[in-house]
């Protein structure tokens, strides 16, 4: 053996030494049940509480999921409101002024349609209610 | 290793609470020696290998064997120790810069009568990974296979970390040598 490989073998030795005690303190394994009964004791307790919280956060997200899609259906009708409205203006004009009548094929479509929309959208409504 | 496979069969089987038992004894110095690695305080070490046997023995039954036993217990114990190391940097960045001088260099150290100071001072010097290589090779006598799966690094990157740390060792004691004398 060479000087520079028992100097490695002695470096070995010393590494060996100082790391030998390294290891829990006496005791640990019991520490470590006792933690172990604790935290199963309040598991039940512990599960339940996240069960609650999770099932209010799943709730929190439904309604403000529900919110939205009530935002954006209302936007979508009001915007389509508006375009018909637009778009028929000078009919819707001279239904005020009386110069179409009620007979009129247009006005009865269109009336037909807006009862239909309203109808279905009491309806949903009730359901989602 | 013969008793993970025991310890996987007693989990699959359910009896989950006799693989507790087994496992513990079996991962003990391991888990201890790796926090230890990683933290570098014994106290704080203990902490985390008693947090990681409770996160155990609370995930046993959802182990699925899909990784190694060893391998899912050293992720366990690396990410433990890694969140106890951000409290303790949080916890010591508010205390007085000498409290936390003094705390690091007391809990560095491997037990209460550190018997060779030089040699300690000089592992305390090495980089991390260096630091932590030699900590968990030397321990006990652990193959490089085995520090490379308890650090999650490749067997050659593990070797080179020793290799440097023995000469950066060989080095330093060499340098304290002429200098005592």
């Amino acid at each position: 053996m060479n000087s520079e490989e028992s100097r490695q073998a002695e470096l070995d030795a010393r590494l060996r030494k100082l790391f030998a005690g390294v290891d829990a303190g006496v005791g640990f394994d019991e520490r470590v049940m006792r933690r172990v009964a604790t935290v199963a004791a309040t598991a039940p307790r512990e599960n339940l509480r996240a069960q609650f919280e999770r099932r209010r956060a799943l709730l929190r997200r439904r309604l403000l999921r529900e919110a939205w899609m009530s935002s954006i259906t209302i936007l979508g009708i009001g915007a389509c409101a508006f375009g018909l409205v637009w778009r028929f203006a000078p009919d819707i004009r001279h239904l005020a002024t009386g110069q179409t009548s009620l007979s009129d094929p247009n006005v009865m479509i269109g009336g037909t349609i807006a009862l239909l929309g309203g109808a279905v959208w009491f309806v949903l409504r009730r359901v989602r209610g | 290793m013969p008793a993970d496979d025991e310890i996987t069969a007693l989990i699959h089987a359910g009896r989950v609470q006799e693989a507790f038992e087994r496992l513990m004894p079996a991962y003990r110095r391991r888990v201890f020696g790796l926090a230890y690695s990683l933290l570098r305080d014994r106290g704080a070490a203990e902490d985390v290998a008693q947090e990681v046997f409770v996160k155990l023995w609370q995930a046993l039954p959802r182990y699925d064997g899909r990784a190694q036993l060893s391998t899912w217990i050293y992720a366990i114990t690396r990410n433990t120790a890694i969140s106890a190391m951000r409290k303790r940097r949080r916890s010591l960045s508010l205390s007085d810069p000498v409290v936390e001088q003094e705390v690091e260099s007391r809990g560095a150290q491997p037990a209460a009568e550190p018997a060779d100071d030089a040699l300690w001072r000089a592992v305390a010097a090495l980089p991390d990974k260096q630091r932590q290589a030699v900590t968990l090779y030397y321990q006990d006598e652990r193959g490089v296979e085995e520090v490379a799966a308890m650090m999650g690094l490749p067997v050659n990157t593990v070797k080179t970390h020793l290799h440097r740390a023995r000469a950066g060792l060989a080095a330093a004691l060499g340098a304290a040598g002429k200098e005592d004398s």
